[in-house]
This record gives structure tokens, C-alpha cells and sequence, in this order.
């Protein structure tokens, strides 16, 4: 499955989710449980040098909890903005 | 996936704790961190009573923190006798980006239906930071001029409106960041201030007569989830960043943060109950020291180290 990630303001980025997998490199992949194998929104992230701790990630307007498997090929980033007074 | 206390979707993962959970559950734990934190930092005094209430000053930027800190304190204190409630938002003179911030803040003010007052460095000092930022006589840092000029404001505002507490919405990333700054940059005695002006259970701190003591109810919330709690309530926050916008220490001490926080969920929370406590010791330690000698300022009054204030001193040099 290709994946688009849309960071709003910046960047579209494309991401195969089986090249993520051959990035993770886990060889037990094939044998471990189905969701286990699958990429996450956090290995998304990773791939485009985000941390989830300076983003949401919403699938259909909806925020997803970023330790979930990605299912959806269309997938809206959002940066966190600084609160101003400090 | 279900969110861990009922059977609706989750709408985040809390790595630091393993929680996930659903919209409904997600505020209602952030709202009781804030309470949890009002508790323990003593912020309502027991003499407060409805014939003697507590005016509280609220830093209202218009970001997202500070709209979160006040929706939450307003609804935990709308219905308390005890507790009133100002907005005070400052206009720095930096277009495009405070107007739109200043109208979220009127709105959120109409919304709850709480005072709201609005203080230019225009009207205050005749000058505007855009150019401040092109005049630049000291070569420093945008945020370095606006901060001197934002405290001044906030103190004395904070003073005329007969302030008991001020109160900013300061989160956990910002106060990790402080904390981690601090302690690599050595000062101990800037931690000691750091627990006296804010951060210590008011009943603990040094007394500091000469200023109202200030409070950071938010900073037990990471960042993250002020912004998914603002997104979830639908509440009136300024999305753009300050284009002056340029602490480039403190940048590299956030991805330094991020990573740690990958790596190790929970570091920021560590690092910060640490300091807190550290803080307090050295706040002991430094107590009774007479080290700052505090005067008036001899052009404008207010208390200061100096002869001459550095916000006096800074609109001197900028005229």
C-alpha cells in the first residue's frame, strides 16, 4: 500500500508502506502476528524526520493514536505551533 | 483500537504511561491534571472566601496554550465565587501575526464571558517589534527585546488590576526545556528563582513581596495534547508562529527532547519532577540571601537590580 502524507503548510511526501518494512528490518516479520508486521503512524513519521511528539496525525479529519498500524492510504499531519508568551 | 476506559475509539497513545484513550476521556484527564496541579501548587488560598475573591490574571495569548489554561481554569472556577478570572493580552506590533491571535482571544473572552483587557507596546513604550527587529541597537535576539517588554507589561498589569496570582500557559515541553536549559547552562541560583517565581506550591515559596507571584497550572500536559485538546474543543487558537520567532538554544534542546522522549517515554516528566525538587532544595539553600539588591528604577519605578532598569535602558537605546 503507498500512503500520502499530507504535512499541512509544508511538504506532500509518498510512502510505501512494504518499503517501511524492509527499513525496519525485522526478519521475524513474516512469521509474526499480521499487526505486529504492519508499519505504524510513528514509523510513517519517522521516515519524514518527524517526531509524533511535535505533530497530530489525522486520518479523515480524525486523530489516530500514533502506535496504531496504518490503514489509510491518505493520511493529514498537522505541526504543533508555538503557544507564544514564554 | 478502544480507548482503555470504555468501548469508543482512541483518539491518542500516551507512550509515557501506555494509556490510550477516546476524546471524552482524553479531556477529562488533561482537565484533571490542571486541577490536580491548582491543588498542589496551593493556588487558591484558604482566606479566599466570595466576599474576599482572588483575581486571577491570565497571560492570553491567543496560542493554543493559553486559550487551553483559560477555557480549563474557567471552567473549573465559573461557577466559585471565590476566583475571578482576567485575560490580558499583549500586542507586541508584529503584523499579520497578533492581529489574527488578538482576535481569538476577544473571541474566546465573549465565549466564556470573562474580562479581557489588551496592551500595546505601542501605547505603552511608542514602539512596534517589527522594528525593533530592523533597528536591532543591542544585536540580540527578537525574543530577548520582546521578553523584557512582555514581563514589564505583565508585572505591572498583572499589579493594576489588583492581581493575586498571574498565570501563564506555560506546558510540559516548555518547562522540560527550561529545566534541561537551566541545569546545562549551570545556574544554580536561576533554579532557585525559578521555584520562587513560579514553579513552587505557593505556600512554600521565598516571599517576594515586590511581585505577584506567578503560576503554570498546564505544565503537567505535554504539548502535544494541549494542541489535540484546543483541536478537539474546537477552540478559537491562533495557529501561525511568530515570524520574529528565534531561540535557536532552545530549538536544539526540544529535538533533543523528542528523541529522548522516543527512545524513553516519560524522560520530560522525569526531568521536570527532578528539577521541582531540586529547585526547592536550592530555594532553601539560597533563602534569606540578600543576594539581589533590589531598588526602584531611577526612570520609570519599578523594582530592579539595576540603577536604571533594562527596559529603560533597552528603549533608550532603541530611540
Amino acid at each position: 500500500m503507498r500512503v500520502t502524507v499530507d504535512v499541512k503548510g509544508e511538504e506532500t511526501h509518498e510512502i510505501s508502506l512494504a518499503d517501511l518494512r524492509e527499513i525496519g528490518g525485522d526478519s521475524s516479520a513474516d512469521t509474526a502476528e499480521d499487526k505486529e508486521a504492519k508499519p505504524t503512524y510513528a514509523d510513517l513519521l519517522r521516515e519524514i524526520d518527524l517526531s509524533p511528539h511535535e505533530v497530530s496525525v489525522l486520518v479523515e479529519g480524525r486523530p489516530v493514536p500514533e502506535d496504531q498500524p496504518v490503514e489509510s492510504e491518505q493520511v493529514t499531519v498537522l505541526r504543533l505551533i508555538k503557544g507564544g508568551s514564554r | 483500537m478502544d480507548c482503555n476506559r470504555c468501548d469508543e475509539e482512541a483518539v491518542m497513545h500516551a507512550a509515557y504511561s501506555g494509556a490510550h484513550l477516546c476524546a471524552d476521556h482524553f479531556r477529562e484527564s488533561v482537565e484533571k491534571r490542571v486541577r490536580r496541579r491548582v491543588r498542589r501548587d496551593d493556588l487558591v488560598p484558604k482566606d479566599a472566601t466570595p466576599e474576599n475573591p482572588q483575581t486571577w490574571v491570565i497571560g492570553l495569548s491567543g496560542g493554543k496554550d493559553s486559550v487551553v489554561l483559560t477555557q480549563i481554569l474557567h471552567e473549573t472556577f465559573a461557577k466559585d465565587p471565590r476566583i475571578e478570572l482576567v485575560g490580558l493580552t499583549i500586542h507586541e506590533g508584529i503584523e499579520g501575526y497578533r492581529d489574527k491571535s488578538l482576535d481569538a482571544c476577544v473571541e474566546l473572552s465573549d465565549d466564556l464571558d470573562i474580562r479581557h483587557e489588551v496592551v500595546s507596546y505601542e501605547e505603552e513604550f511608542g514602539i512596534q517589534m517589527d522594528d525593533v527587529v530592523e533597528d536591532d541597537p543591542e544585536n540580540m535576539a527578537a525574543c530577548a527585546y520582546c521578553g523584557v517588554f512582555r514581563r514589564d507589561i505583565l508585572s505591572r498589569y498583572a499589579d493594576d488590576l489588583g492581581a493575586d496570582l498571574l498565570l501563564t500557559g506555560h506546558n510540559l515541553d516548555d518547562e522540560a526545556q527550561t529545566a534541561l536549559m537551566n541545569f546545562l547552562e549551570g545556574d544554580v541560583e536561576q533554579i532557585a528563582k525559578h521555584f520562587d517565581a513560579s514553579l513552587g506550591p505557593l505556600s512554600e515559596r521565598e516571599q517576594q513581596d515586590e511581585f505577584v507571584p506567578r503560576a503554570k497550572p498546564l505544565r503537567d500536559v505535554p504539548e502535544k495534547e494541549v494542541a489535540l485538546y484546543a483541536h478537539l474543543n474546537d477552540l478559537p487558537a491562533h495557529i501561525t508562529e511568530c515570524p520574529h520567532a528565534s531561540e535557536a538554544y532552545r530549538g536544539e534542546i526540544q529535538q533533543l527532547l523528542y528523541d529522548l522522549e522516543e527512545n524513553h517515554p516519560g524522560t520530560r516528566h522525569s526531568i521536570l519532577s527532578g528539577y521541582e525538587e531540586l529547585a526547592s532544595i536550592t530555594s532553601d539553600e539560597f533563602s534569606g540571601e540578600d543576594g539581589a539588591d533590589l531598588q526602584d528604577c531611577s526612570e520609570c519605578g519599578s523594582t530592579t537590580t539595576r540603577e536604571v532598569c533594562r527596559k529603560c535602558s533597552l528603549l533608550e537605546a532603541l530611540v
